[in-house]
């Protein structure tokens, strides 16, 4: 059998190799390019935007004093000490002529001293003329808001912070005036933390979901993304939107 | 012993022997398959950021790619039915072929399911922990692997005979292909239920998703081997007969039909009822706004998947040329409507509503890219390992015995050594 | 040459020596074939040392296989680590579950403005990354009239909230009685916990992310990346089954704050919310604030349908949300 005999085993793997001499120089090719080109990978994920400090701030929207004191030009004052001085005329639906940044807007309740003892301005009142301490806001709210009173007392409304556990520690139950202004009642708006941003997450611009048959619920000309009628806010805190009661 | 080891040395060898063609298309899939190395090399190295995937829509391309491919291994069981079930002899010859494809295709569903991992190197939990019965992933992990095993013993059992110059015995591997006919139905009926069984996603939860993967599966399946064949037929000395070919254009045809039938039975309990549960289905026909990324690849596949069946019902695919284009527009057809009509659109809208649209970066294009490159590799050195030996071409007397074999074999039909 | 050649391969003779030629060129091509290999794999060179798992974390246990020294060893690892990677000191425990205590958690739909703030806050006390970005709770802006989540708008951006138009439900693991999370976990590692928390083990997750597509409240995070934390914003008391920091390639979701939850504490959303929209307790305790509410409110639980059994109830009580308006007209005349 000689080499040129097609089933030579020295010809057939030498014509095997040549035609199959290229493949050597392909993966050298492949490897260099693989080792050396420019193929790194860059996270595309948005850098972090640092937390707002008030996002994450438990405090309560008020931080009343919770005693009958004022603050003016750098002294504190009891409410007695001008009050006892001064009686005040017992029925009369007017405006303030002290204490004129409190505008009571407080629904039906338009008189003072529903809430505020008429003699004794160290105190509150309630329905007979007796009074209640200034620590006790929640019970002068009780006299008109009882459903929520009772949902505050048995813990569905209102804030609990500290422990859910009382045997471990303290359950810290707010009063109604840690949220609400007693004069403004209704919790104020105020802006909304950043919202989410997410790997990849694309073009999210609100898409309209009213095609189609018209949902009695929601009569034309009126939608989600109407307006909002809002009674004109107080502007947008920059910092915290946590204000301390001037009393 | 000796003797198996001169077997796999002698596959090894063979593996890199062929003309200039066979190097070319060799080196080729290498190359592709070391550039999807690469990719998931970074993807290792920075996680699974790499990918377009995100918590809205958190899987993609790898699943979709193994969910279809799964569905391709289970149809090399339609070659086994029609010969050992219904005794049809004309496939009886290219039945080996389709097993080695399940077995090549098994291999990359697990390379997929093992990209998609966020954590490969805990892969040994599963031995640990097994949620079995209760998670289907356990039953997929049993289901792929045990159908793996029982390939590989039936190809490397029939393989390993005709080396070795016997006729296999009937016991050895009969058995074991009346158990695959069933355990391929259960592969793909059981990669169904994974996506069937979650409430939270309404889209999926629908009883018509097995049976629709299974009639997607039986036609692109065969419709693969169908082209396979041919390649086999035109590159190497097995004689492959144009019966063999009609009897799979069959089964691709009616599995056809019964996939557009089950189509118009989805859509239409879809938009007839025309509830919320139709979000999954509204945004991938018709978008979700200018949020639309999914309706020209639905649309095509639909497309694709009716003129596929125009073509294989009318008698014109017949014809070779006609047919081979009928099997490309349903694999590609097929392919599309499993993974990006089906994985996909699930995720979109997420369980809360909202609407992020998915879009695969090259990196998880090149992996998935560089599992078929190292799948048909495979396949190729299985078929290039196969026809000879069965052909009598290559056998342990020819290599230790003799040392003046025949060189001149008839060209006639060779066999295949396997009696059904 | 013939052309038998493109139909199969030569028999490679028995015992006959290779040429020289043939051995150098298939020397060259298999250094050829190793060095591109090599090329492929070179990426793995930027591995961090922490993303490969040394011979202790590879054979660790699950947890509930864990003895006491072996968790002990865990912390201990776990503390080290975190105080190499941020330069803070963790208080790094493992509280166990608490007798007789299911947690249940309320939100009262009527009252919540959807400022957001307790979206930052579990991030803060809970160290997600910021980088790629990770919320577990996310705020829905609902339509009035509507309970369909796909009416919801996640990324309202207005001045101020809230929105007359609009109520906001804020959605974040339920931690449901009947979780289909951990139902299809192929590697058992995240379960549910006696007192109804369901947790992760995010050294056993293997990242599969089959519990994200099965859950119907879209309450779970996959870690894409190597999560970013700014050093100075770490929270260094943590839980190992709850907020210390994750790798890369695991899952993680509320965990209703266990590291403070278990000794009693509030969760971090709760102790922000301004407008007490948030109610945390134990339901088996007929005096805590969640019985009461379930009780007495009425209460509903999302996708109710899913059968999930969430712990996690929504409730409304009488006010509704067009908090400007009076709730009477102002009565401008005095009385007679």
């Amino acid at each position: 059998m000689t080499a040129n005999h097609p089933s030579h085993p020295d010809s057939a793997v030498a014509s095997a190799a040549s035609r199959g001499r290229f493949v050597p120089l392909v993966l050298l090719i492949a490897a260099a390019a693989l080792w050396a080109g420019p193929w790194e990978f860059t996270n595309p994920a948005a850098p972090s935007a640092p937390t707002p400090a008030w996002a994450i701030d438990p405090t309560p929207v008020r931080r009343p004093k919770l005693r009958p004191e004022i603050d003016l030009a750098g002294f504190t004052y009891h409410c007695s000490d001008c009050h006892r001085h001064f009686a005040s005329p017992p029925e009369t639906v007017r405006s303030l002529t002290q204490h004129r940044h409190i505008e009571l807007r407080h629904g039906i309740n338009t008189r003072c001293f529903n809430c505020h003892h008429l003699t004794n301005r160290d105190a509150l009142v309630d329905d007979w003329g007796r009074e209640i301490p200034f620590d006790q806001p929640q019970l002068v709210c009780a006299k008109c808001h009882g459903p929520v009173y009772r949902d505050w007392l048995n813990g569905s409304h209102g804030r609990t912070n500290g422990y859910w556990d009382a045997s471990a520690g303290r359950r810290d139950r707010r009063k109604c005036i840690e949220c609400h202004d007693p004069h403004v009642p209704p919790f104020p708006p105020m802006p909304p933390a950043p919202g989410p941003n997410t790997l990849r997450m694309g073009d999210q611009s609100p898409v309209d979901h009213h095609g189609g048959t018209p949902n009695p619920l929601r009569p034309p000309g009126r939608g989600a993304h109407a307006e909002p009628h809002l009674t004109p806010p107080p502007p947008p805190p920059a910092g915290p939107p946590n204000m301390e009661d001037r009393q | 012993m000796k003797r198996y080891l001169t077997f796999l040395a002698d596959c090894v060898r063979l593996s890199f022997v062929g003309d200039w063609r066979y190097h070319a298309w060799m080196t080729l899939l290498t190359v592709v398959a070391l550039i999807g190395l690469f990719a998931w090399c970074q993807q290792l190295v920075s996680g699974l950021v790499t990918t377009g995937l995100t918590d809205q829509v958190s899987w993609g391309l790898y699943i979709a790619n193994f969910t279809y491919l799964v569905g391709l291994a289970a149809a090399a069981a339609m070659l086994v039915i029609p010969v050992y079930v219904y005794r049809n002899m004309h496939l009886h010859d290219v039945v080996i072929f389709g097993e080695l494809l399940a077995v090549a295709v098994i291999i990359m569903c697990l390379l997929f399911v093992t990209v998609d991992l966020g954590r490969p190197d805990r892969f040994h939990h599963l031995f640990l922990r097994f949620n079995f019965p209760i998670s289907m992933l356990t039953w997929d992990v049993i289901a792929l692997n045990g159908y793996l095993l029982l390939n590989l013993h039936i190809c490397g059992y029939l393989l390993y005979c005709a080396y070795c110059g016997r006729t296999p015995a009937r016991i050895f591997y009969v058995p074991f292909v009346f158990v695959a006919i069933v355990w391929a139905v259960s592969i793909h009926t059981v990669t169904a239920f994974l996506y069937v069984g979650l409430g939270g996603r309404p889209f999926w939860n629908s009883a018509i998703i097995a049976p629709r993967f299974l009639a997607s599966a039986f036609a692109a399946g065969p419709a693969f081997i169908i082209l396979t064949l041919q390649i086999v037929r035109r590159y190497t000395r097995h004689q492959v007969s144009d019966d063999a070919l009609l009897v799979l254009r069959r089964i691709v045809q009616v599995a056809m039909i019964i996939n557009i039938f089950l189509l118009g039975c989805e859509v239409f309990t879809e938009f007839y009822t025309d509830s919320a549960h139709l979000a999954s289905a509204r945004y991938l026909y018709f978008g979700a706004g200018d949020r639309a990324a999914l309706v020209p690849w639905i649309w095509s596949a639909i497309g694709l998947n009716l003129l596929a069946t125009l073509l294989l019902v009318l008698p014109t695919s017949r014809g070779l040329p006609w047919l081979n284009l009928a099997c490309v527009l349903a694999i590609v057809g097929i392919w599309i409507e499993k993974g990006m009509g089906l994985i996909v659109p699930a995720f979109v809208p997420t369980p809360l509503g909202e609407v992020v649209e998915y879009h695969p970066t090259l990196r998880e294009v090149l992996v998935c890219l560089g599992i078929w490159a190292f799948g048909l590799l495979l396949y190729t050195i299985f078929v290039r390992i196969s026809v000879p030996v069965l052909a009598g071409q290559l056998t342990y007397e020819k290599r230790f015995g003799r040392p003046h074999a025949k060189q001149d074999l008839p060209p006639s039909r060779t066999s295949t050594g396997v009696n059904p | 040459m013939s052309t038998d050649h493109r139909r199969d391969g030569p028999t490679p003779p028995a015992g006959r020596e290779m040429t020289r030629r043939g051995f150098f060129r298939k020397g060259v091509a298999a250094a050829a074939g190793v060095s591109a290999v090599a090329a492929a794999l070179s990426p793995l060179r930027h591995l961090a040392p922490g993303d490969i798992p040394s011979v202790e974390e590879f054979l660790r246990k699950h947890y509930k296989e864990m003895t006491p020294e072996e968790k002990n060893a865990v912390l201990a690892r776990i503390a080290a680590a975190v105080e190499k990677r941020f330069g803070v000191r963790p208080s790094l425990l493992d509280p166990p579950p608490l007798d007789g205590v299911e947690f249940v958690y309320a939100l009262n739909i009527s009252r919540c403005i959807g400022c957001r703030k307790c979206v930052h806050a579990c991030v803060a006390e809970n160290n997600q990354s910021r980088s790629p970005e990770i919320q577990y709770i996310r705020v829905l802006k609902m339509e009035k009239g509507s309970i369909d989540v796909e009416t919801s708008d996640h990324h309202y951006a207005p001045p101020v909230v809230p929105d007359q138009d609009s109520y906001y439900m804020p959605v974040q693991c339920h931690q449901c009685a009947k979780p289909p999370c951990v139902k299809v976990c192929p590697v058992e590692a995240t379960w549910q916990e006696p007192d109804g928390v369901t947790v992760i083990d995010y050294d056993w997750c293997i990242g599969c992310r089959y519990c994200e597509a099965a859950c119907p409240y879209w309450a779970r995070r996959f870690n894409f990346a190597e999560p970013e934390i700014p050093a100075g914003e770490l929270n260094p008391v943590m839980g190992l089954l709850s907020n210390r920091p994750r790798a890369k390639g695991v899952m993680e979701k509320c965990t209703y704050c266990l590291h403070r939850t278990r000794r009693g504490l509030m969760p971090a959303c709760v102790e922000v919310c301004p407008t007490g929209s948030r109610k945390f307790g134990n339901v088996l305790d007929p005096d805590s604030e969640v019985s009461y509410i379930l009780q007495h409110k009425r209460v509903f639980v999302l996708k109710q349908d899913v059968g999930t059994l969430p712990r996690f109830f929504y409730y409304f009580d009488e006010r509704g949300s067009r908090y400007h308006e009076p709730i009477a007209p102002v009565r401008s005349e005095e009385p007679t």
